[in-house]
């Protein structure tokens, strides 16, 4: 590492949040210096596949025309699926709200308003160490190498190297981390849009839930991108490693991924599509739970994943947007606490309020209960088994159909769950999602 | 079949990890230490690019095909995994995530 100079501010990682506040506080005029562990920013980024655009547009209005946008979602899908049957839901979007690209993309485009501001990026630097003396954070160490600074940002992501050193974390719970396996189907552009029925540039975002993880807590997900598809699972970690050693998980996760894009209901839509790349990565279940005890210290914040900024709703799960804000409060902190006398733990203490104050830690707080649904078996076994069963009596009829409520009751005796069992746990889930 | 060869098929792990590129450090950064009392078939299972694997009984960890998730760390103690992301930038280099 080449650096000599004192920085006003080191940030660790460029991805979403890193570069959010990267950008902000070289555009405010500050000397900001941002260590990246990969080659090009971008390099390690892995996600399903759409970001929330209005927070994203607080920090670059210039987002819609300039950002590599792949396809504005216009249709959310849900289905339930058990062996060879399905049950879908679809809203079709009134509006831009969201849209799908490629991670990897985004955040080099996010890494080039940074430094176009004015920061300066060093990729390939691996940050092993954030120093501190006498309770100060002083600057980062790579190798031998150590870069001071004013400020450090951590914006290390979910895997919480450096925090754990720091003591301000303790290590990550499988029980609120998950585990996302990940295909990218390359399809042409019409036929993605024929068979998802899109306009051009429009996307589809589709969660599935079911025995696509074998009845395991989880889901998958599809997005559409511009020429490809992201089709992929998610499973949390603590429930799928107890599976796997009382032999309920007897394959290797890949084979699940692949089984879903395999799966009949599913393949017709990418039969041409070649697998361009497959990877995986770690994501937050339990937001909240991940929050440091601090989310500053004298001269350090916290942003994005290392802070437990994602919010799993059940249904749609927000990390990027939640990432570029809280890297936009951090800046803002840090900029009124250098017009304060600079950035010491009391000076710092405004970026917990700010983020307090936010819609973040409103939704972390308001979809904690989620993890409750999300542990629980049911919801992944026999709830979609009794659906599918139910719909199968009215859909598969040769003769007779029976009512709706008889078709659930008789499918609920039949998959052995008392229909009572169901009508509670439903009424808890619909006052948790 | 028509032109449009339908090209759904079964895709050996192996190959699957042919379709994304990595820069593989020559040193390794990851390590297993102490095999006693690691969730080996949790490991073996939920790497996601298969990296864990038995030789007889003992643990193998080839680190090449490691695409840094930190899935082993968060099921291991770092006295029984020892756990690095690759030296600079290194490993896996991803471009349609």
């Amino acid at each position: 590492m080449n650096v000599t100079s004192k920085f006003d501010i080191i940030v660790v990682g460029a991805g979403p949040a890193g570069c959010a506040s990267a950008y902000l506080l070289a555009k405010a005029g500050f000397k900001v210096l941002v260590l990246e562990r990969g080659r090009g920013a971008g390099s390690k980024e892995l996600w399903g596949g759409k970001a929330y655009a209005q927070p994203l547009r607080e920090v670059w209005p210039e987002l819609d025309k300039e950002a590599p946008i792949h396809r504005w979602v216009s249709k959310e899908r849900f289905s339930l699926v058990w062996g060879e049957r399905a049950l879908t839901i679809e809203y079709k979007l009134g509006r831009k709200v969201a849209f799908t690209t490629y991670l990897t993309e985004l955040v080099n485009w996010m890494a080039r308003k940074a430094e176009n501001a004015g920061a300066i990026i060093v990729d390939e630097v691996r940050v092993d160490e954030i120093v501190v003396k006498e309770g100060r954070v002083l600057g980062v160490k790579s190798g031998g190498d150590t870069v001071y600074a004013d400020a450090v940002i951590d914006a290390e992501g979910v895997n919480r190297l450096l925090l754990e050193k720091l003591g301000l974390v303790e290590k990550l719970n499988p029980d609120h981390i998950a585990l996302g396996v990940k295909e990218v189907l390359s399809l042409n552009p019409n036929l993605i849009e024929e068979r998802f029925m899109l306009g051009k540039d429009e996307g589809l975002a589709w969660f599935v839930t079911g025995d696509v993880t074998l009845g395991l807590p989880g889901g998958g997900f599809i997005y559409t991108m511009r020429d490809s598809i992201s089709i992929g699972l998610v499973l949390p970690i603590g429930p799928a490693a107890k599976a796997a050693e009382a032999g309920l998980l007897k394959e290797h996760v890949s084979s699940l991924v692949e089984a879903f894009r395999l799966h009949p209901y599913f393949r017709n839509l990418w039969r041409e599509a070649d697998v361009i790349e497959y990877g995986g990565r770690m994501t937050i279940e339990a937001g909240l739970k991940l929050m440091p005890r601090k989310l500053y210290m004298n001269g350090l914040l916290v942003v994005g994943d290392a802070a437990g900024f994602l919010v799993n709703t059940g249904y749609t799960i927000r990390g990027v947007d939640t990432a570029v804000t809280s890297g936009k409060l951090a800046a803002e902190a840090l900029i009124e606490a250098f017009n304060n006398g600079g950035p010491t733990e009391e000076n710092l203490k405004s970026y917990e309020e700010k983020v307090k104050k936010s819609y973040i830690y409103r939704e972390l707080k308001n979809h904690s209960s989620i993890g409750d649904v999300m542990s629980d078996p049911f919801f992944f076994q026999k709830l979609p088994q009794v659906a599918i069963r139910a719909a199968s009596k009215l859909f598969e009829a040769d003769y007779e159909e029976p009512k709706l409520i008889r078709s659930f009751l008789d499918a609920a005796r039949e998959e052995d769950v008392s229909s009572l069992k169901i009508i509670y746990k439903l009424g808890r889930v619909v006052g948790k999602l | 079949m028509s032109s449009q060869a339908s090209r759904l098929k079964v895709i050996k792990l192996g190959e699957l990890l042919q379709r994304s590129i990595w820069d593989v450090d020559e040193e390794r950064h990851i390590e297993v230490l102490k095999q006693e009392g690691l969730r080996v078939k949790a490991l073996i299972l939920l790497c996601p690019m298969g990296c864990y694997s038995l030789a007889g009984d003992k643990l193998i960890m080839s680190y090449e095909g490691c695409v840094e998730c930190g899935t082993c760390r968060v099921l291991s103690g770092s006295d029984q995994i020892r756990w690095e992301y690759p030296k600079s930038g290194r490993g896996i280099q991803y471009r349609y995530m």
